[in-house]
């Protein structure tokens, strides 16, 4: 299958690790990722004003006119902001999450199992919230990781807020909402969205952040990934 | 047109969307900034607008909101307190001096290029102790040439839509940086 991808700013900066785990996995699931041409940003969820950011992911909708149907979009903010400026419907927007159902995992060829191991799938707001935007299979990371033997942790603080969007406003808020959910979590942190990765990473100690590809990249025989 | 009447447009709504809160608090019930330890209901904020007060800057809202929508997700009406929260924002152009680089970015580039926004959020960064977790920091970091330098075409990208400051945010933004 050939897609559309819009990989944003993040993906192409502090998250490349992201970038290069969803592009790895979709070429081992057989599809093709043809970046839109000269993106620009989604204005993630820094502008205050709906219509300059929906205008930025509507530009963004028309570089990829003629080119595609569908259009993954990994970062949570670009695929929330793109899904709002898609309300035509010309394209249809998808988190890599989304296709990654029973029969993906299948085809992955998994050389490795996770038995024995404990994970916490933690999702954070934009993903699940609010419910216009938010992904369709909402224990996609649960279903994976159990159906390749692994244990599930934190079920209940999954859809909190880890604060990433205080980040850079007031340090400390974000210290104080990440490590709650750091406390009420065990095992390994598998993220999808790069400011949770950041924040949950910052004020964690010892715990283990990883992305939910790295995930699968270990599951397919990487030994770096995790 | 009313300052207020300005800020609910901006959040999307209309003056009467508000009339329907039902006034249950369950929006103050799962607020994250009551995680924070502070008292806050968000149906104040909604209050606040519909009765015409001026809300400032320091609204505990204003500053903590973290965006999350879970009183929207818990809302019997779904209302988008976030939104109105960021409409807030941008008409008192209450934006962190990283929030500021970023816009700067896009201004420029069109992208985010986070070397550019690390240089220009220096001062604040030294000022507000984050420099002690640039250690953890160092797998995001790398300095690398920007993508490409090009202006967005604006007329074609954003609507029409200026701040109460009389400055649109994107074209208004290098001047306030
Ligand atoms: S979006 Fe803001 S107002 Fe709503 S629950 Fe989250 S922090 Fe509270
Ligand atoms: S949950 Fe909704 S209806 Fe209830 S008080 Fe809050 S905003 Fe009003």
């Amino acid at each position: 299958m050939n897609y559309g991808y819009y990989p944003g700013c993040s993906l192409t900066g502090s998250a490349r690790k992201l970038d290069k785990g969803v592009r790895a996995i979709f070429r081992k699931l057989g599809h093709s990722l043809n970046e839109i041409p000269d993106w620009n940003c989604c204005g993630a969820l820094e502008y205050g004003d709906r219509n300059e950011l929906i205008g930025l992911s509507r530009e963004n909708l028309k570089k990829a006119e003629g080119m595609c149907r569908e259009i993954v979009a990994p970062c949570p903010a670009c695929y929330k902001n793109l899904k709002e400026a898609n309300s035509d419907a010309n394209f249809e927007i998808l988190n890599p999450l989304e296709l990654l159902d029973k029969e993906a995992l299948v085809s992955l060829n998994a050389m490795r199992d996770l038995k024995g191991k404990v994970f916490t799938p933690y999702y954070g707001c934009v993903l699940l919230r609010p419910e216009e935007t938010a992904i369709r299979n909402k224990t996609v990371m649960e279903d994976l990781i159990t159906f390749f033997g692994g244990e599930i942790e934190g079920e209940k603080i999954k859809d909190r807020c880890c604060g990433g969007n205080q980040f850079f406003a007031n340090k400390w808020a974000t210290e104080k909402l990440s490590t709650l959910i750091l406390e009420k979590s065990r095992g390994v942190m598998v993220v999808f969205c790069p400011l949770c990765h950041m924040a949950l990473k910052t004020f964690s100690t010892k715990r283990k952040i990883i992305y939910l590809t790295d995930l699968l990249l270990y599951l397919t025989g990487d030994n770096n990934a995790l | 047109m009313q300052k207020t009447d300005y800020i609910i447009e901006l959040a999307g709504y209309k003056k009467e969307d508000f009339s329907v809160c039902l006034g249950c608090k369950i929006c103050a019930s799962v607020c994250t900034v009551n995680d924070l330890e502070m008292n806050i209901n968000p149906q104040d904020l909604l209050v606040s607008l519909f009765l015409e007060q001026e809300v400032d800057r320091d609204h505990l809202l204003v500053r903590y909101c973290t965006n999350c929508y879970r009183c929207t997700s818990a809302c019997p009406w779904r209302i988008k307190i976030p939104d109105v929260v960021r409409a807030l924002r941008e008409s008192l152009s209450v934006a962190s001096p990283f929030e500021k680089a970023f816009k700067g970015s896009i201004n420029i580039w069109g992208r985010v290029y986070e070397p550019y926004v690390f240089l220009m959020a220096i001062p604040f960064l030294l000022k507000e102790g984050y420099v002690k977790h640039m250690a953890k920091w160092t797998e995001y970091m790398s300095i690398h040439l920007p993508h490409k330098v090009k202006r967005l075409n604006r007329s074609n990208s954003l609507n029409n839509s200026h701040g109460l400051n009389g400055s649109n945010d994107l074209n208004g933004n290098k001047g306030r940086m």
